[in-house]
């Protein structure tokens, strides 16, 4: 019972900063503090206006949903062949593509960017941020995918084979649609955490600022913060509809394979 | 009767692992054909290997009279029921029956409907098209595996331990099923089992392996009256195995045998050549008796104490020491009626028949 | 060639694997080997000087600068480690053990969803929970605890210890509720059958055989908080810079790539050292046990 007070009362701890999200986005008042000073619109009426912050959202949109597509075509790729194939190194090869998960993101962000300007003289652009994005991502895609990959029966695909289809049409009749809603998630997940990046992005980003660069920089402006706020109250809205599909689909994607749901996203 | 499956010098490694040795086999035209053997012993790599599923590392496979070597496991007349089924779960039950139809351009819909309206009334699953594949029992997953399998009539049938994940009930049920149907398509069924008494009752030919190797090749009865090899004779059944000292061979053998005296049987109860020297003579618990107070017999008698008593119901098993042997005689009774029971430290008699006897090297 | 590539079940594996394999190589190790070479050459404003020089590690070596930023990013991870890991066991726990099975996906999805949104905003809001005029403060003056508000809750090390730990609560929980969810319940029941209660059942089973995730908690909280230079930039005030602050700067605003690029090769080294020691030491805990 004690324990189940301590589970919730770090809900609340985890919960606290977004809760105070919306308060202060519906506040009529410039500062962020309390008291409270009565309850407005205009916050989100100004973001409709901001020419800059459309760019960087527009932005974001296209590098996120970039980065979703292609993490998740390696992330199935390296899924199908940790939980089906046994292979010359496996534990080494599987470690070193996981890696990302662990590596400070600044790391990835230096020596990428000390790759693309000093040593390719290449410009900064968004396919730079895309490129660093679909490298952390890609741990994240396997880890939902395996869940998906591992529940299946390896004599799944076999069977197809048996009954006359070819290795990729089994592929393709069988597995994807068994692996659909994972690869769905995956995408959901992949798209977020591409959104949301901030470390990376800062040190990659070209001309275009994404929207947490740009929102980065608003944050120095006492006077933009409102807007801020507003702002964050859509991003979590739209990012916790996003995980609810995402969620809802890969417990779907259990039950049609007809296995019991065994715990969360990792 | 004509040869359906050829292998000849068949052998697979893994890196060092040698899956497979040797194996040189013949599978006819409509037989049921099972391959027996302990876990690891390359039965199922033997299966996957006529399935298409692993190419051989050296030696030859042909089905039908054509080399499989190159035919990848899709464009083989072979079909398989798997271990686990694989009965897809996203599809109903009659699109799981249907799957190998797809590229058959000749069927229509309504044709390819009534083949599988058949598969499935042959399985016994008649009307179940409609079900979600995931809300069957074990059972019927079995039957829709047959289902989806026969539907193509392939040349033969491989069922890769199609029983093992039923309870015994429904095992021995399906037992009975499998064999029915075999007889009514007439196909060629390669069965891989562990279970030696499956094997015995479902095959017309058995191949034990050992180690990736055939180490006997013989229909159900001559492999369990006659195994060739101690490692048979333990694998399928019991035996008892006492020293034996072999004397003179010819068209009789003769030879002594450790608590049973001098012994003399026909030439073609040693399956394998044998040579004068030390042998090993087996004997199955229920071709020996213990002889009740009462009982008479003109067979040959040896005294023994009762050493260990196991009571099964419908049999009892006795340990029977006998001078001579270190190891007791177990030994297999019917419960009669009116036959008693005997106690550990009873001295009893021992009746045994020398045709019973199968000498091993 | 190709063929034999895919003929054998080793063969396809490798070519499956390949294309996320060699991205990660073209993407990270080639990148990391690159600024490896950079830290040994110097920079002048914009032209780079590509001769072979320890100079740069022996700025960090003789600069008390360097090694108080690196000190200090150490003791900070070291502590948002410790204070997360500990605080998510419990829970956990719970819900590995106190949960129902087919309530538990919804905790672990209640759990993840903050972790996921608006990084950058999450830490700003933390400075507006524990400012001047903060949650915390108003809070406490409300109800009379007390009478001017508190300062030494913001632009400290402590604020940045308190966000990072918030920051990173799900990455710990995981990986315990993970190796929590594996171990068999019958060797509890097995356990307290042999006479142990349960308290002690918890030190002798649970925790040996929750060790597995416990280290990964530990990495996987330890290694990325040392690249962290958002929250210490928010929430740290002069006195909570971190050496993550002074790669950035010595990136973006100093233009001394080579030296930024020494301070991440020093710095990382010392994680993965520390990392490896700390598996090294619990390498009884994980044998087997993957």
């Amino acid at each position: 019972m004690s324990l189940r007070i301590y589970a919730i009362a770090y809900l609340i701890f985890l919960y606290a900063p977004i809760v105070l999200l919306p308060i202060f986005a519906f506040n009529d008042a410039t500062i962020i503090a309390f008291p409270l000073a009565g309850f407005t619109t205009k916050w989100f009426d100004a973001l409709m206006t901001g020419n800059a912050l459309h760019a960087a959202v527009k932005n974001s949109l296209m590098i996120a949903a970039t980065t979703a597509v292609l993490a998740t075509l390696l992330g199935i790729c390296a899924a199908r062949a940790g939980a089906m194939y046994k292979f010359p190194m496996k534990a080494g090869i599987m470690g070193f593509i996981m890696l990302p998960l662990v590596l400070p993101e600044i790391i990835v962000a230096v020596s990428l960017l000390v790759v693309v300007v000093q040593i390719l003289n290449l410009g900064l652009s968004n396919w730079t941020i895309i490129a660093a994005h679909v490298l952390i991502c890609t741990p994240f895609s396997i880890a939902i995918l395996n869940g998906a990959f591992q529940n299946l029966d390896p004599s799944m695909e076999e069977a197809a084979m048996d009954l006359g289809e070819s290795r990729f049409s089994a592929f393709r009749l069988v597995t994807l649609p068994l692996v659909m809603p994972g690869i769905i998630s995956s995408m959901l997940i992949a798209f977020t955490i591409s959104l949301d990046e901030f470390i990376i992005a800062f040190f990659l980003s070209g001309a275009s600022p994404t929207m947490p660069v740009y929102i980065w920089g608003l944050l120095r402006f006492p006077a933009s913060l409102p807007v801020v706020m507003a702002l964050g109250t859509i991003l979590v809205a739209l990012s916790i509809v996003l995980l609810t599909i995402a969620e809802v689909l890969r417990r779907r994607g259990l039950a049609r394979a007809g296995v019991q749901d065994k715990g969360g996203f990792l | 009767m004509t040869s359906l499956i050829t292998l000849k010098g068949v052998n697979k490694y893994y890196g060092d692992y040698h899956a497979l040795r040797d194996i040189d086999l013949t599978i006819n035209e409509g037989e049921f054909f099972s391959l027996l053997g302990p876990s690891g012993c390359g039965k199922t790599t033997l299966l996957r290997t006529i399935a298409g599923f692993e190419s051989v590392s050296d030696g030859v496979v042909m089905i039908g009279g054509k080399d499989m070597a190159g035919v990848s496991a899709n464009l083989r007349p072979t079909n398989m029921v798997f271990q686990s089924y694989a009965i897809f779960p996203h599809l109903s039950v009659a699109e799981n029956v249907a799957f190998g139809l797809r590229k058959r351009s000749d069927l229509d819909k309504a044709a390819k409907q009534a083949l599988v309206d058949d598969a499935l009334d042959m399985v016994g699953l008649g009307g179940f098209g409609a079900r979600a594949a995931h809300a069957l029992s074990g059972g019927q997953r079995q039957r829709v595996a047959l289902a989806r399998a026969l539907i193509l009539k392939p040349k033969v049938l491989l069922l890769d331990e199609p029983l093992s994940a039923l309870d015994k009930k429904m095992r021995e049920q399906m037992q009975v099923e499998l064999i029915r149907l075999q007889r009514h398509v007439g196909i060629t069924f390669i069965l891989v089992t562990h279970d030696q008494e499956e094997a015995l009752v479902m095959s017309d030919r058995i191949a034990v392996m050992f180690e990736g190797r055939i180490g006997q090749l013989d229909d159900p009865e001559t492999l369990y009256r006659r195994p060739n090899s101690r490692k048979v004779a333990e694998f399928i059944g019991k035996m008892n195995f006492l020293k034996a000292d072999v004397k003179a061979v010819g068209d009789v053998i003769d030879l002594d045998v450790a608590g049973l005296g001098k012994v003399r049987v026909a030439a073609e109860q040693a399956p394998e050549p044998m040579n004068t020297g030390p042998a090993v003579a087996g004997i199955r618990p229920e071709t020996l008796a213990v002889l009740f107070d009462g009982e008479t017999t003109v067979r040959k008698l040896v005294d023994g104490v009762v050493d260990e008593v196991v009571y099964y119901g419908d049999m009892t098993y006795y340990d029977v020491r006998i001078a001579g042997v270190a190891q007791p005689l177990n030994i297999a009774m019917k419960n009669l009626i009116g036959r008693p029971v005997l106690e550990v430290g009873e001295k009893t008699r021992v009746v045994w028949d020398e045709r019973s006897l199968v000498v091993l090297r | 060639m190709w063929r034999k590539m895919t003929s054998t079940e080793g063969g396809r594996g490798l070519l499956m694997v390949s294309p996320p394999f060699f991205y990660a190589l073209a993407l990270l190790a080639m990148p990391l080997g690159a600024i490896f070479m950079f830290s040994f050459w110097t920079q002048d404003f914009v032209t780079l000087d590509t001769t072979f020089t320890l100079n740069n590690y022996r700025e960090i070596l003789e600069k008390p600068i360097y090694g108080a930023l690196l000190k200090r990013s150490l003791y900070v991870s070291g502590c948002v480690t410790a204070v997360t890991v500990l605080l998510a066991f419990p829970v956990a726990y719970f819900v590995s053990f106190h949960v129902r099975p087919e309530r538990k996906s919804l905790w672990l999805f209640l759990i993840t969803i903050p972790f996921w949104t608006s990084y950058l905003i999450r830490v700003f809001l933390w400075k507006v929970i524990l400012g001047y005029n903060g949650v915390v403060n108003t809070g406490l003056l409300n109800i009379g605890l007390i009478d001017e508000p508190l300062t030494f809750i913001l632009y400290n090390v402590n604020a940045v210890i308190i966000t990072l730990a918030h920051a990173f609560a799900p990455f710990a929980i995981l990986p315990i509720f993970v190796a929590l969810e594996k171990i068999d319940r019958s060797l509890l029941e097995a356990a307290q059958d042999l006479g142990e209660s349960k308290f002690m059942t918890f030190i002798r089973i649970t925790l040996p055989l929750s060790m597995p995730g416990l280290v990964a908690a530990v990495l996987i909280v330890f290694i990325p908080t040392i690249g962290d230079y958002v929250t210490p930039e928010l929430m740290g005030g002069a006195g909570g810079k971190l050496i993550a602050n002074m790669i950035q700067t010595q990136f973006l605003a100093l233009n001394n790539a080579p030296l930024g690029a020494a301070l991440a090769i020093v710095a990382m080294l010392c994680v993965t050292a520390i990392s490896l020691g700390f598996v090294l030491l619990n390498r009884r805990w994980l044998r087997g046990r993957g």
